[in-house]
């Protein structure tokens, strides 16, 4: 992992990426399919389907996050230019995703709850994610030197992971507006088995999607650095 | 000998890591410990035999709408609020309630407690975790499994 260039990793990744937008559309478009003909739900009706855009970009913006926190420590600890450029690009996907969390959330809130907004464990704890997302990324911009902005934007992004069990099991702590996991809980889901697969293939679809926004991501910031050093060389 | 060196300053800058974010997170703890009444959107009606001074102050309580107590009185929506230990809240709201509160489904109602009645401000519907086709509803209740309303 810490032998991989940027440059390597960026290569590989490009290599891959039609195939990867490729599977991310036909799985996205699959679960529209589904997500049209799928029966509603007894109670909530045909609102409960926001649920298919908003549970996957929530577990993804959790996990991109997650994945930021690891690689800023990878990054720290053997200084890897890898490591931070991974993070480095994860960052602008995962403040998008939040915004979608938060913007369909709040639609949803609006059908079933009656409000757009509370300030209530989850509702919060999930607005202060994208604020670090957005921390993040005004750190990054606001060196002249991207090591330097790489240090301390992993920082923030290390201290940032003490807020992923809370957005997660906020739910279970403290009593909140918002209900409880539905899929990754003990005891299994508590959906049935028509709306679980809907709800994976749109999961694996907005994967796919963040997957090849990513490496895009990534290629143009290795391609970028090259052609700064390049000019450095020349002059 | 520079293997050495450098294993050293990998295990510096973990060690130096493992610190920053264990004091953030104990600091993150005892915050959210301490402000855990605060943090919590509502009571349940339980909790409420436990606290004093509930007169005059603005509360949130959460539970179920008791089966059979939804009523529209006078121009006010009427009906209790029960949790699972069976204490209820006799609650008043004079406006629109939400689409989804229904009888034996979850509510939230934010107001103030004048005398034994909890005069509602704010109603909101808590759904739960459980979505499920009205077909399999029927699937349950054919094979006598359904425990709902």
């Amino acid at each position: 992992m810490f032998a991989i260039t940027p440059n390597t990793l960026s290569n590989f990744m490009i290599s891959l990426s039609r195939y990867v937008i490729l599977l991310s559309l036909a799985l996205i478009s699959v679960s529209i399919f589904l997500i049209i003909f799928l029966e509603n739900d007894y109670y909530q009706g045909i609102s409960f389907k926001i649920m298919f855009i908003h549970v996957p970009t929530a577990w993804l913006s959790l996990a991109i996050f997650l994945v930021m926190g690891i690689s800023s420590i990878i990054g720290l600890i053997f200084k890897s230019p890898t490591a931070f450029t991974v993070a480095r690009s994860l960052s602008p996907i995962g403040l998008i995703m939040s915004i979608i969390v938060l913007v369909t959330g709040s639609i949803w809130g609006n059908l079933t709850w009656g409000t757009y907004w509370v300030w209530d464990a989850r509702l919060t704890s999930m607005l202060i994610l994208a604020f670090i997302y957005l921390g993040h990324i005004l750190l990054l911009y606001s060196f002249e030197h991207f090591q330097k902005a790489d240090f301390a934007a992993s920082i923030l992004a290390i201290i940032g992971l003490v807020n992923l069990p809370i957005v997660k099991f906020s739910v279970d702590w403290w009593t909140t507006l918002h209900q409880e996991s539905s899929v990754l809980r003990l005891g299994g889901p508590s959906m049935t088995n028509d709306y679980l697969i809907t709800l994976l293939v749109s999961f694996f679809g907005i994967f796919m999607l963040t997957i090849f926004w990513f490496s895009n991501i990534f290629y143009i910031i290795v391609e970028k650095r090259k052609i700064e050093r390049s000019i450095l060389l020349n002059d | 000998m520079r293997i050495i060196k450098l294993n050293n300053q990998i295990k510096k800058r973990f060690i130096f890591l493992l610190i920053i974010f264990a004091c953030f997170s104990a600091s993150i703890f005892l915050i959210s410990y301490s402000l855990k009444d605060q943090i919590a959107y509502f009571v349940e009606p339980t909790d409420l035999k436990n606290m004093d001074g509930i007169e005059n102050k603005y509360l949130r309580v959460g539970g179920l709408v008791k089966t059979n107590s939804l009523k529209f009185l006078d121009g006010n929506w009427v009906f209790e609020v029960v949790d699972q230990n069976q204490n209820s809240v006799n609650v008043v709201f004079s406006k629109t309630l939400p689409n989804l509160v229904e009888e034996n489904k979850g509510i939230i109602v934010e107001g103030k407690f004048i005398g034994n009645i909890f005069v509602a401000e704010i109603v909101l519907a808590k759904h739960d975790e459980n979505y499920m086709p009205q077909s399999a509803i029927d699937k349950l209740k054919e094979e006598g499994k359904w425990r709902g309303n």
